[in-house]
């Protein structure tokens, strides 16, 4: 069957993403499962201060941005205030398990019936590329870690996502975009999430693991390869939890 | 119908918010204004609103800033370390020029400070807290009624000026207990203004809660907030002036300072000293317009405050563009007592004080 492929109407301007950034992967992703479930006409963007800002333009949707790490607490006043509308965040790894993990913990603990996209490329991207405490990896240089990650003077990553799925809320799974078989199964977990929503059920998380080529200074292919061998070995793709009984084949 | 309830300043705040279609209010406990936010946990449901206890101040104010861009007429409230929590969320909201309500009953002292009343975190409200140019209108509430009228108030301003208004009051107007009339109910509507947030079909205009000037443009931004601070300093100054016209020293005090300040101007007239009192009802803007009305001849101004250096003191000096000498009565964590309020400002009408240094 030959398919012709097409933008998502509710993305109307080029991107400002790097090439090869997961980003904008996941903003299609979104446009995608908003258009398909026919609820575009009720979502509202919540972006956080960082590189997914740039889907606050690029998304033909009213949106709000920031405070950093805030999100949760802001979809949280908007979702009360409007229930009928679809609430979504975009923010990273940086916002949602550093600055803002007491954010991220309560809106878990809350189950406030929000979609929450973690974009985990194990970097804070905006900022040019500097150690991200929940997520870079051990040994990984980054801006503020030139010399690689060490144990003693930075701590060690963790597994947010599992650590967080022991909350009684909706859901909570882990994509990536490293192939075309990934970023279709990624697809099905935003669209779980934004389902999750519109029957009215509690708080889905849904984590990717994404590539920073500018800051890892690699190219999009080998930032990729990395994703699946490195970091995916780190931060399993699988779904964590799931009230509503979602089989993790 | 108008009602009518014995009632402590917090809740009366609380009780009025809900009457004025409040219906979003997120904080975290501090004391002295953790009854303001029980009494929100208490009634708030049952009006058909959201009552969140917060992670910390910073997550409430930043649903505040949520709820209020979704249109919705939304509060949160504190004091001292907590307020300053509150900062970066509120700069948030100015940056979208939107509208919500915060509470700031002031404690004593720096960081942690103490539990009881002060009036120390005075600049911090009416100079601004947060980064960038914005101001807050800044309402002071001298009664329990006040903190029921001022509020009701409040959330018309903040729309009518689409700018975050502060209700600034302390420990004591807090805890103090009076008998208040109380408004009737409003019911808000969230989709009222075209620049709310919300979900919109294809084709319609969308909204971008978030800087401005983004939208706007720099230079007309900048014009348009201008202008906008301008219209409030013009439109907005507020006070209760005290027998002024013909003082010899006038008073400048809000919350729990000007009640006793208003005691020491009467028991100074018994004895025959002509004092006068101007309240600051608006801290910003400041009503430099009060000072016209006093005695040309006065001899001096005293700021009575619970703070050390005396905070309101540069806005008294730029009232009378430092035409008139200006004292403190600065009680710092003791609430003021009219006797040695009236006998600071004899010493300075003996001409036995120094004039203040405005820092
Ligand atoms: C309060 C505050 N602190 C710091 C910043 C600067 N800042 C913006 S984004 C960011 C980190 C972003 O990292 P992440 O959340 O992982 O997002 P990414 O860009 O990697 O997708 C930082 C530190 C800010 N905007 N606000
Ligand atoms: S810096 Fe990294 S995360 Fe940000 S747009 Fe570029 S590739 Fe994407
Ligand atoms: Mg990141």
């Amino acid at each position: 069957m030959i398919q012709t492929l097409r933008k998502p109407d509710r993305i109307v301007q080029p991107c400002g993403f790097c090439g090869g950034c997961g980003h904008g992967v996941i903003q299609r992703l979104i446009a995608e499962c908003l258009e398909e479930l026919g609820i575009s006409d009720r979502a509202i963007n919540c972006v956080d201060i960082a590189c997914c800002f740039w889907t606050l333009d690029g998304m033909d949707l009213d949106g709000i941005a920031g405070p950093h790490g805030r999100l949760p607490a802001v979809a949280t006043g908007i979702k009360k205030t409007r229930p009928d509308d679809i609430v979504y965040i975009h923010a990273g790894d940086g916002a949602s398990y550093t600055i803002g993990i007491a954010e991220t913990v309560h809106i878990c603990l809350r189950d406030v019936p929000v979609t929450m996209i973690v974009v985990n490329n194990g970097v804070f991207g905006m900022t040019g590329g500097q150690m991200s405490l929940g997520t870079t990896l051990l040994g990984q240089a980054t801006t503020s870690t030139p010399r690689g990650r060490n144990e003693s003077s930075n701590g060690s990553p963790g597994d947010f996502l599992q650590a967080l799925s022991q909350f009684d809320f909706e859901f909570a799974a882990r994509g990536a975009l490293y192939s075309v078989k990934e970023i279709n199964r990624t697809k099905q977990l935003i669209k779980k999430g934004f389902q999750n929503q519109m029957e009215k059920k509690g708080f889905s998380l849904i984590e990717v693991l994404s590539a920073c080529p500018t800051n890892w200074h690699l190219s999009p292919v080998a930032a990729n390869k990395r994703v699946e061998e490195v970091v995916a070995a780190q931060f399993p793709l699988r779904v964590y939890k799931d009230r509503g009984g979602m089989s993790d084949g | 119908m108008a009602e009518t309830r014995f009632m402590k300043g917090n809740e009366a705040i609380a009780e009025a918010a809900i009457r004025a279609g409040c219906r979003f209010y997120a904080g975290y406990p501090i004391t002295p204004q953790s009854e303001l936010l029980e009494y929100m946990g208490a009634h708030m449901e049952a009006a058909g609103g959201t009552f969140v206890q917060g992670e910390s101040e910073v997550a409430s104010i930043s649903m505040v800033w949520g709820a209020a861009c979704a249109g919705n007429r939304a509060m949160t409230s504190s004091s001292g370390p907590g307020f300053d929590l509150k900062q970066e969320g509120i700069a948030y909201l100015a940056s979208y020029e939107a509208p919500a309500v915060v509470v700031s009953m002031m404690r004593y002292g720096i960081g942690g400070g103490d539990i009881t009343a002060g009036q120390d975190s005075y600049l911090q409200a009416a100079k601004g807290g947060g980064n960038g140019d914005y101001r807050l209108l800044v309402l002071c509430p001298n009664s329990v009624q006040e903190c029921v009228d001022f509020t009701y108030q409040a959330f018309d301003l903040a729309e009518k000026y689409r700018n975050v208004v502060l209700i600034l009051g302390d420990g004591a107007v807090g805890q103090m207990m009076q008998n208040v009339v109380l408004p009737d109910y409003v019911e808000p509507n969230i989709n009222r203004y075209d620049w709310v947030i919300k979900g919109r079909a294809a084709g319609e205009k969308k909204n971008k809660a978030t800087n401005l000037n983004w939208y706007m443009g720099d230079r007309p931004w900048e014009a348009h907030i201008r202008e906008k601070l301008h219209r409030m300093q013009e439109q907005e100054q507020r006070w209760e002036s005290y027998l002024v016209e013909d003082a010899e020293l006038v008073y400048v005090a809000i919350g729990v300072s000007s009640r006793v300040a208003k005691q020491a101007v009467k028991m100074g007239r018994a004895k025959g000293l002509k004092l006068g009192l101007i309240r600051p009802i608006t801290a910003w803007p400041f009503p430099r317009k009060a000072f016209e009305a006093v005695n040309p001849d006065v001899k001096g101004y005293m700021v009575v405050e619970m703070s050390i250096a005396g905070q309101m003191l540069e806005d008294v000096y730029g009232a009378t563009q430092f035409s008139k000498p200006a004292y403190c009565c600065c009680t710092g964590i003791d609430i003021p007592v009219a006797e040695d309020v009236l006998a600071r400002a004899e010493q300075a009408l003996r001409g036995e004080l120094e004039p203040e240094v405005a820092l």
